[in-house]
């Protein structure tokens, strides 16, 4: 685990941290990590054919449509212009 | 040294189902901005995706209509990024186990039949729509979650005749099988193309750019030209092609980079937790594969072959589904195919192609379309007025039957009056006459055509060439 | 009456009976989290408007006659359940002013019965933590002790039953924030196997791991808080569609002839011996109830954990994406999208969760994933396995529910690793979508309770319950002073 890790992490994650506080999630991340190695000594295969969380497709939702949400509402936490919500001026 | 182009293609095409893909909100084009969403399709904490099964019916048709291996087993991922018009940050979409694999469509260019494969489509959403103000953008969700599939071909076109003859097969198929509507207009179909220029016969292929989100077959022919111009450029004045992703500018007919962010992207996919993967029965299969609706080449052939229709015309009816469909319902009203045929092919196509018709939303049914082409193929009507009734149906409205009686367009066979007016054609000409008994019988036509038009319609041409021969042949 | 000493039945039976109204019952609470509540800080927000107004109602439907279990009944809700109108916060600056537009599926069957909303209770940030410290505000005490911590993640909710500022409460458990709380606030808390209630509604933590669930002061109450909140959800995909019976139909039955199995894994030494002995001595009071004990392993209960902290992290971590400060939420600054998103979210988002979307990411992305991410999938495939094989001689699994009681705030909870590792006892449950249910068993010489944890099969929490009442009958429960 170094800065650079650290920072595509950040760039992924779109967080940002201070030099003081990059240092510290380092270590932590580190510690973690080597905790999270321990999945590497066993010697397994995932075959996903073989979760039991499949459904039968009869048992897919019908296509239905019904009424949709009032706009006011969806947008109640935030504050919309011409309901819609909005960011910063995305570039073409 | 020449530079061969290698293209491939991915193109995203809207479902028509009724509701969202994960969601019960409409998903039908357009509306007030957000009007059509719910607390799922705007990515509200807490909600969840609930898969609509029409999407996957369609989806599984589209593989079968493209010779696809359809998989028994198909899971949902998510394709993790952040923009404004993805509100929960991630799109659910297929990675390792997609609905369809493999598959192929075979294209006509360049006077040869090309077999085009198809690596994988799969069922993915869609996302929201951005508006940009001066400083801000607004971000409306209407749009997210409409049912995508995306079509991933191999690499397996070589120019721009290539790529737009398979779109242009593939929007067909795709609208005939019920699938997705095609109206490029409102984005129904977009098509990404990858495209790398290697020496011909190298083993390797060059670096790969991606133009995205092409909209209509112009901007796809323009900008798989531009782009095999401008790589060439590049390599011959031996600079490097990028690999990067590239948009197309429709006025200036050039392309140009988007962020280099974007092409950094690390998915990062993996199952999407909330949507169980699907399992189908062969019967389920086989049931939706048996309510695939004829393909355009099964019509092409059935309109050729069974109707002894001409290529061109069968052609020209199948290559507007809206049209084509209009054709069945009105042979299945007048069973005498050809003469709709031609009808439609010379004259409802060229009232379309003026404008003046919408081929989606023909201002008159095909039953009394079929039953104008029956007046004119029973003599009750000349071939002349079948235009002009044609014409007040579009303008005016009414059945056919009503516009020759209130146009007086019916054939009367009324001999009196056709004599009388044969007679007065024949002394207004004499030139004519003169010409035609000294042998020069080619103005029997030109004599022919002033009687129908002074007769406008009310007898048959068989009448009046009868009583016109009988008069010349005669004094 | 003493809404100390009550129990959900207890409840129906005074309100039925008009022993007290709806209302005077929930002013009763009301009051007692005005006097109790400062200490303890087990709600984030206490509805008190809301409360009196619903009670009200449901004291109509008690006089037409139209009373059902939790009709006119007083509860705290987790405060990352949504409620429509009413602010849900996740316990985390983020969220601080969120007021979803929409109910969770629980909250509207718990309305469908008429009951009523005290408040919100505190958790850990986005119920990622065991101590709910790692709340921004609220950090929830614990009744027995107030220097020491509630459990987490749910530990307002089991903080608040304890205290007796509710008589039952729902939290989430996603690798045993509903069990280890309860365990250490000394009262019973049960994971029902997953699928088995709607998560819609639920702000996802770990959406292939996270379920809703009951505490309450009984395996019985927390049974007829099951009942009115389980079943199919056709706004989730992943609830089951197994039938739903009454989960408190076996209770009285007689548990003679069942077999229990202790996992040896989970009674080794990082446990305390308070604990195991307390385990131990629990599982000889089945013994006489008729039970026989089974011995059984767990091989590869030492990679759990880290398992669990891959597929959760992961799952976490694109869960937690969508909080950019564009719909909801924390808004912060910047000039582009991208500075604002980061603001957002490194404004909005405290340590704890932070390291979660770090570590998730870390597992998912490219040249990482098949040796995380994917080998977590697979450990979880063995782990099905192995549970399988017990209950091939078992009917239920006896466990600690947590190593430890419950320890003193800043102990332990600034230490990510260390935290991470006390989930030993209860992620596999989880892992393997199976009900569980934590009870109190005992106290240590400090006199803070331990809990031991029984797990079912899929589906079989109507056993849980059984088994867990069984016990619970002969148990003399010691209540903290607040129930005094």
């Amino acid at each position: 685990m170094d800065i650079q890790t650290i920072d595509h992490l950040c760039e992924l994650s779109k967080l940002n941290f201070n030099d003081e506080e990059k240092q510290k999630v380092m270590e932590e991340m580190s510690a973690i990590i080597e905790l999270m190695d321990t999945v590497k000594e066993i010697d397994l295969t995932y075959d996903d054919t073989k979760d039991n969380n499949s459904i039968k497709y009869s048992e897919v939702r019908k296509d239905e449509a019904k009424p949709s949400y009032p706009t006011e509402k969806l947008l109640s936490n935030t504050e919309p212009q011409d309901n819609c919500y909005v960011v910063p001026k995305m570039v073409e | 040294m020449k530079l061969y182009p290698t293209i491939g293609l991915e193109i995203h095409a809207e479902l028509m189902t009724e509701s969202k893909v994960f969601c019960t909100c409409s998903a039908k084009f357009g509306g007030e901005p957000n009007s059509r969403c719910c607390p799922v399709c705007s990515g509200l904490p807490g909600t969840l995706p609930v898969l609509n099964s029409k999407a996957v019916e369609y989806i599984i048709k589209a593989g079968y209509i493209m010779n696809c291996d359809i998989s028994r087993f198909t899971k949902w991922d998510r394709k993790n990024y952040f923009y404004p018009d993805l509100p929960k940050a991630y799109q659910i979409s297929q990675m390792p186990r997609p609905v369809c694999l493999g598959g192929y469509v075979d294209i006509n260019t360049d006077g040869e039949t090309k077999r085009m494969r198809i690596n994988r489509i799969h069922l993915e959403e869609d996302a929201g729509k951005l508006v940009h103000e001066n400083r801000i953008s607004l971000a409306d969700y209407n749009r997210c979650g409409i049912p995508l599939i995306e079509i991933v071909t191999e690499p397996d076109f070589h120019s721009a005749a290539d790529v737009t003859a398979f779109f242009e097969k593939i929007r067909l198929m795709l609208q005939y099988a019920g699938v997705c509507d095609g109206r490029l207009e409102q984005g129904s179909m977009r098509c990404d193309v990858n495209i790398s220029l290697a020496p011909e016969g190298s083993d390797t292929l060059g670096t790969r750019t991606e133009v995205k989100n092409l909209n209509s077959l112009r901007a796809i022919q323009r900008a798989v030209e531009y782009e095999i111009y401008r790589q060439t450029e590049l390599i011959e004045n031996g600079e490097r092609v990028i690999q990067e992703t590239l948009h197309f500018n429709d006025a200036t007919g050039e392309t140009s980079s988007l962020r280099s962010k974007e092409d950094a992207h690390d998915y990062r996919y993996f199952p999407d937790p909330d949507i169980p993967p699907i399992i189908f029965t062969e019967e389920e299969l086989a049931a939706i594969k048996a309510d695939i609706p004829e393909m355009p080449q099964q019509r092409y052939e059935r309109y050729t072959g069974e109707y002894g229709i001409s290529d061109a015309d069968a052609s020209v009816l199948i290559n507007t589904k809206s049209v084509s469909d209009f054709f069945e319902a009105a042979v299945r009203a007048y069973n005498n195919p050809k003469p709709i045929a031609t009808f439609i092919t010379v004259e409802l196509m060229r009232r379309i192609n003026l404008g003046e018709v919408d081929a989606d939303d023909i201002p008159f049914s095909p039953e009394d379309f079929a039953r104008l082409v029956e007046l004119a193929e029973t003599g009750k009507i000349s071939k002349d007025n079948r235009k002009t009734i044609l014409r007040e149906m579009i303008t005016a409205g009414g059945s056919p039957e009503a516009i020759a009686e209130r146009e007086q367009l019916w054939i009367k066979e009324d001999n009196e009056l056709t004599e009388k007016t044969v007679d007065e054609i024949l002394a207004a000409n004499p030139k004519a006459v003169e010409q035609y008994r000294s042998g020069e019988t080619k103005v029997f036509g030109f004599l022919m055509g002033q009687c129908n038009r002074a007769l406008k319609g009310s007898a048959s041409p068989a009448a009046i060439k009868q009583v016109l021969e009988k008069k010349l042949n005669n004094i | 009456m003493d809404i100390n000493k009550v129990s959900l039945s207890g409840l129906r039976k005074a309100l039925d009976n008009k022993e007290i109204s709806a209302v005077e019952l929930a002013e009763e609470y009301i009051s007692k989290i005005k006097t109790v509540d400062p200490e303890i800080e087990g709600y984030i927000t206490v509805t008190e408007e809301q409360a009196l107004e619903s009670a009200k109602r449901a004291q109509e439907l008690i006089d037409g006659g139209d009373s059902r279990p939790l009709t006119g009944i007083p509860l705290a809700i987790k405060d990352n359940i949504c409620t429509d109108g009413i602010r849900t916060t996740c316990a985390s600056k983020m969220l601080e002013s969120f007021v979803p537009p929409y109910n969770a599926t629980v909250i509207e069957k718990l309305n469908e019965q008429g009951y009523v909303l005290l408040g919100k209770s505190s958790m850990d940030e986005f119920a990622m933590g065991g101590s709910t410290q790692t709340a921004a505000f609220s950090k929830t005490k614990n009744p027995y002790d107030t220097d020491r911590v509630p459990g987490g993640s749910s530990g307002g909710s089991a903080a608040i039953v304890s205290a007796g500022t509710a008589p039952a409460a729902l939290g989430s458990d996603t690798g045993g924030s509903i069990r280890q709380p309860s365990s250490f606030c000394g009262v019973t808390g049960l994971k029902p196997t997953y699928g088995r209630v709607s998560r819609y509604g639920l702000i996802a933590f770990a959406s292939s791991l996270d379920q809703i669930g009951p505490i309450a002061n009984s395996a019985e109450d927390c049974g007829i808080l099951l009942n009115a909140v389980a079943g199919t959800d056709e706004h989730d995909a992943t609830s089951a569609r197994v039938p739903v019976k009454d989960f408190n139909e076996k209770i009285g039955q007689s548990i003679a002839g069942m077999k229990i199995a202790l996992p040896q894994e989970f009674f080794g030494e990082s446990t305390d011996e308070e604990v195991k002995q307390a385990v131990t001595d629990a599982a000889k009071e089945y013994e006489k109830l008729g039970a026989t004990l089974v011995d059984c392993h767990m091989s590869s209960l030492k990679y759990a954990v880290a398992a669990y902290y891959l597929i959760s992290g992961a799952e976490a971590a694109s869960n937690l994406s969508r909080f950019d400060g564009i719909k909801y939420g924390l808004r912060g600054e910047g000039r582009s999208f991208d500075e604002m998103i980061r603001d957002s979210r490194s404004r909005g988002f405290g340590a704890e969760v932070k390291r979660r979307i770090l570590l998730g990411n870390y597992a998912l992305s490219s040249g990482y994933y098949d040796a995380y991410y994917r080998k977590a999938l697979a450990l979880k495939q063995q782990i099905i396995k192995e549970y399988n094989e017990i209950y091939e001689k078992a009917d239920v699994i006896l466990t600690p529910t947590a190593p430890t009681v419950a320890y003193r705030i800043g102990e332990q909870e600034t230490d990510p690793v260390k935290m991470y590792l006390a989930d030993i006892c209860t992620v596999t449950v989880n892992i393997a979508s199976l009900p569980a249910i934590s009870l109190p068993c005992g106290y240590n010489s400090d006199g803070m309770p331990i809990g031991m944890s029984l797990v079912g099969k899929r589906f079989d929490e109507a056993t849980l319950i059984q088994t867990a009442d069984a016990y619970q009958r002969n148990f003399a429960a010691v209540p903290n002073k607040y129930r005094a």
